[in-house]
């Protein structure tokens, strides 16, 4: 232990792993808009709203079972699942018509699309700050290093990350329609002329891009406040992390996901009043030397 | 016979031109001063628009941020008019300027990339500047802004900014207009329409890109600077990614690929957005809505159509002449 | 070419439609309301709104003022100062209202104030909380309806001046609110304990999610207390980090707002204890009559117990109609100097707009969060009063900052 002190602070160690836990909830949801992205060529500016209503499903689901740890577990996994139902409605109902449009015109219906559901989440839900409260299993805090405090739920979350990550690496690649997906990115023509409905395929895949952005929204909800606005804030780090990590790439999104994270948390020891600036100048620099990000990218 | 025409229909063009004109010079005389000082807001951002309109339209660059000029536009005006003692006069100028300036950085760095990428990159640049304009209180005003920003007393009244802008307004698009139907001009659309092919023929595609980037940042900085003239303030919001997004909406509706159709597409927005406040908070649920019918039955815009509907008449009519 | 005629008919089509919207009655008295009703603030502002409606129809219901019902009518500027501004300007050149309330975002408040002077208009401001407004920037047509940053740093500092704390951390938002109020804060308790040292200063970007960093590094640095200057979203946020690293245990800390409903209402049971903050309003305290009349009928009216805003929207109604039953006029000029100096009977006792700086005296509770049975969620307990000629700026400071 000693030894790593010398190296670095247990300060900057907390720090780093409190980045890292942040670095969870962006690439849960950037690893879904870089699905998206990647092989349904659709820049889905929505996928922050749908991180909101996430939230949001996940308030209300916990809230009808009185904020029990019962409530949060079937949150977690209710409200990804409501915000699948709402992206599968606007995908059959929507978008499905549009998978050949140019890029300028989905990005904008697409931000069309996230002024509707903002403005339906304030109909629905209220102006009113919504909070979801910690489980009791994850309430409290692991001492770390001694004497740094460290929310049992930010552990939680770190472990998520990885399964997650996980999930989605089986999916991709070992499932029929994951490697189904991937050819269609590659060439949409030569997979239907193969027979397989693309259609239909690529409704899933965005579903499921979509599923992970109300999960990172549901797994969100018990540390911070749940609010309109939210969406915004989240939309600009998500397109910045899955263009810097490559588009379509789930493991450029994971690591857009720590650099930006991480600098965003180290940034903040380093420069207080500008911390801020670092993720930015992160994703400038890398876009400066590999324009089209770090890993591979489908387009 | 082809040249009589020519000049007949070229006549008929400016006509209407300046019976707009007119009309414009004359609202003032008529109109209460509620609606000047809206014609004002329409007018620069339908200047604002028009600048985007120069790189996305004619020219196909993916501009996906452009309001960072406008706000660094007015930010550089603002500035000079409360923190040196430069003549006012000499602000306007230097605001519009530092955004050239700005627009030409930002341009060479990312002029490289292409499309989707180019985009990107300028977002994460404009969220920089904006991050730093947002946290640099002492200079900036923060996310306070700066107010009551001292103008020449001839500008302070409604009619006095309005005129100013009206001026300024035509003078610029007269400009645009200019350098869109110069050789620039075509050689920027054709760069547009095949790149590949116009680095063939010998042409300096990135210079001309940069060019046009340099041209609409100006532009969209004199916006800005109008901006101050009307309302005397400023906010880091105007540099915020949101509204880069309005003025692009702006275009879209107006229609991409016609000169004034930025214009008219400002003009609407501004006045649904102020219209529509007065019935419903619900401001952001009926753009959304409004921006989904355009894209699906309007796609080139409303001027677009317009002029769809007119080449379907003449063309009727050359089939029964 | 028609293409131009076409478009500029569509430019005076466009223009038209404003001869259609609506405007008000004739004989009314007609007051415009510009706020965010847009994002995380809506949660304080819907109150400001209920509560001056709640007024106001009471007040017509009476016969209105002068014969003449009061009718207003609102504007969302969804946080934005430039929307804001133009949204007052439609107001005021447009639909002509005799008078402005509002908004929550400073920026918009100054805005506008500066308008307003040059129109002539009197402005009620009702949830924006930078000294500027009536002390730097105030003049005679704005009125301040809520405490400011100066005068609530200044009454935290009364009572945390008493404590036994000496070394004193700062940590907030890094945007001018925060800034401001911990500013306040500081500098009044160095005035009043020149004893207390600052060890250091953290700040976050305003929206932060995650404190456990910083929070982090302000316990390794050991201070005795901490002053967190959070606004808005920031309140709830810092409050369940707070309690997630144990926080609230291990160093007691102050915030502006802690003990306000709209803080501890959405946490329920899970907030933490212990925390110290101030607050113009609790609608449990104090349990006087004209308190729980107050409280009971904006139960029954909107199924909620009033927060904050509603106490600064019904007294703004207040002011204005009894400004206008005084000065026997729907007269601006008349109005203001009717309001100087006017005090009125609330639900916290009698409050007056001051003349010199048109300030409402509001008082100020200093209390500390704690779980009490019977209630779904913590409350305000320990609590202090502190009078508003103790911690309001005297005239002569106000008459300082305006020069």
């Amino acid at each position: 232990m000693d030894f790593i002190y010398s190296v670095i602070s247990p300060g900057v160690l907390s720090q780093i792993l409190v980045g890292l836990s942040r670095t969870v909830i962006l690439f849960i949801v950037s690893s879904g808009l870089s699905l998206i992205l990647g092989v349904l060529r659709i820049p889905n500016v929505a996928h922050g709203s749908l991180y909101m209503i996430g939230a949001y499903m996940a308030f209300s689901i916990s809230h009808v079972f009185g904020g029990s740890d019962m409530g949060f577990w079937l949150a977690l996994v209710g409200a990804p699942l409501g915000v699948a139902l709402v992206s599968l409605i606007a995908e059959r109902g929507l978008f499905q018509y549009l998978y050949e449009r140019e890029h300028l015109m989905l990005l904008l219906l697409t931000f069309a699309v996230s002024l509707v559901f903002g403005d339906l989440v304030k109909i629905v839900w209220g102006a009113e700050y919504k909070s979801v409260p910690v489980p009791q299993v994850f309430q409290g805090f692991v001492l770390l290093f001694g004497n740094l405090p460290f929310p049992r739920y930010n552990t939680f979350l770190l472990v998520m990350g990885p399964l997650v990550a996980v999930a989605l690496w089986l999916i991709v690649n070992k499932t029929k329609i994951g490697k189904i997906s991937r050819a269609a990115a590659v060439d949409r023509e030569m997979v239907d002329a193969v027979g397989i409905n693309v259609s239909w395929v690529f409704g899933m895949v965005f579903v499921i891009g979509c599923l992970l952005a109300g999960l990172g929204g549901a797994l969100v909800a018990p540390t911070v406040s749940v609010t309109l606005g939210m969406d915004h804030t989240l939309i600009i780090e998500a397109f910045l992390i899955v263009i810097m990590g490559g588009l379509g790439n789930i493991w450029g999104a994971l690591l857009g996901a720590l650099i930006f994270g991480l600098t965003q948390s180290l940034g903040i020891l380093i420069w207080p009043q500008f911390g801020i600036i670092f993720p930015y100048t992160a994703v400038v620099v890398v876009l400066i030397f590999r324009p089209t990000g770090l890993l591979k990218s489908t387009w | 016979m082809v040249g009589n025409n020519m000049s007949k229909t070229g006549h008929k063009k400016y006509i209407s031109l300046y019976i707009g004109i007119i009309i414009l010079l004359l609202f003032p005389l008529v109109l209460p001063r509620f609606y000047i000082y809206l014609l004002s807001i329409m007018l620069l951002y339908g200047l604002a628009a028009t600048s985007l309109n120069i790189v996305l339209g004619y020219g196909g660059i993916f501009q996906f941020h452009h309001a960072v000029f406008y706000g660094i536009g007015a930010y550089g005006t603002a500035l000079v008019l409360t923190k040196t003692g430069f003549s006012p006069w000499l602000g306007f100028i230097i605001g519009p300027l530092v955004s050239a300036a700005l627009s030409l950085i930002m341009g060479i760095i990312c002029i490289r990339l292409s499309k989707l990428y180019f985009g990107m990159l300028q977002i994460s640049l404009g969220s920089l500047i904006w991050a730093i304009v947002y946290r640099w209180y002492s200079f900036t005003g923060g996310d306070d802004g700066i107010h009551g920003i001292p103008i020449p007393e001839l500008l302070q009244s409604p009619n006095g900014a309005y005129y100013f802008t009206l001026i300024i307004t035509i003078i610029s698009l007269w400009l645009m207009y200019r350098i869109i139907k110069s050789p620039f001009g075509s050689i920027l659309q054709g760069i547009r329409d095949n790149p590949v092919r116009s680095e063939m023929i010998g042409v300096n595609v990135k210079k001309h890109q940069l060019l046009a980037l340099v041209i609409a940042g100006f532009f969209a900085g004199v916006a800005g600077m109008l901006f101050v003239v009307v309302d005397n303030t400023v906010f880091p919001d105007m540099m915020f990614w949101t509204l880069s997004l309005e003025i692009l909406i702006m275009c879209l509706l107006g229609g991409l690929f016609s000169f004034f159709g930025p214009l008219l597409g400002a003009s609407v927005i501004v006045a649904l957005r102020t219209f529509v406040s007065t019935f419903t908070v619900y401001w952001a649920l009926v753009l959304g809505i409004i921006m989904m019918l355009v894209i699906f039955f309007l796609p080139n815009g409303i001027l677009g159509y317009v002029d769809e509907i007119i080449r379907r008449k003449s063309r009727t009519e050359i089939v029964k002449g | 070419m028609k293409r131009v005629l076409l478009f500029s008919m569509c430019f005076i089509c466009v223009l038209g439609l404003f001869l259609v919207s609506p405007t008000f009655g004739a004989n009314t008295i007609k007051i415009g309301i510009v706020d965010t009703y847009t994002g995380p603030a809506t949660t304080f502002t819907m109150d400001v709104l209920d509560g001056f409606k709640m007024a106001v129809e009471k007040i017509n219901a009476k016969g209105g003022v002068l014969g003449k019902k009061i009718e207003y009518t609102t504007r969302d500027e969804k946080f934005k100062p430039d929307i804001g501004l133009a949204m007052a300007k439609e107001l005021i050149l447009k639909e002509k209202v005799d008078l402005l309330v509002g908004t929550i975002n400073s920026a918009t408040a100054l805005a506008i104030s500066d308008f307003i002077k040059k129109e002539k208009v009197p402005f009620f401001v009702t949830f924006s909380k930078s000294s500027k407004i009536n002390m730097e920037k105030g003049h005679r047509y704005v009125f301040m309806m809520n405490e400011h940053t100066e005068m609530a740093g200044k009454a935290a500092a009364l009572v945390l001046a008493k404590k036994p704390y000496v070394k004193y951390w700062i940590a907030g938002d890094d945007y001018e609110y925060g800034h401001a109020i911990a500013d306040g804060v500081w500098n009044n308790l160095k005035k009043l304990k020149p004893q207390v040292q600052l060890l250091g200063q953290t700040w976050w970007k305003l929206g932060e999610a995650d404190f456990t960093p910083y929070i982090t590094q302000i316990v390794a640095a050991k201070p005795d207390f901490i002053i967190v200057a959070t606004g808005g979203s920031g309140m709830v946020n810092f409050q369940k980090a707070a309690k997630a690293t144990g926080l609230s245990q291990q160093i007691p800390f102050y915030q502006h707002t802690a003990i306000e409903f709209s803080t501890l209402a959405p946490q329920g049971l899970n907030a933490p204890e212990g925390v110290y903050g101030t607050a113009n309003y609790l609608y449990y305290y104090p349990d006087t009559p004209a308190n729980r009349a107050f409280v009971d009928e904006f139960r029954k009216k909107y199924n909620r117990y009033p927060r904050i805003g509603a106490l600064y929207g019904y007294m703004t109604a207040q002011f204005i109609a009894e400004g206008f039953k005084k000065a026997g006029k729907v007269d601006r000029e008349a109005l203001i100097k009717a309001v100087e100096g006017m005090s009125l009977d609330s639900p916290v006792g009698k409050l007056e707009i001051r003349t010199c700086d048109h300030q409402l005296t509001l008082p100020m509770y200093f209390g500390l969060t704690k779980k009490v049975g019977g209630y779904n969620y913590l409350i305000a307990t320990d609590i202090t009063t502190i009078p508003a000629k103790d911690y309001l700026p005297t005239c002569e400071e106000v008459k300082k900052a305006r020069k």
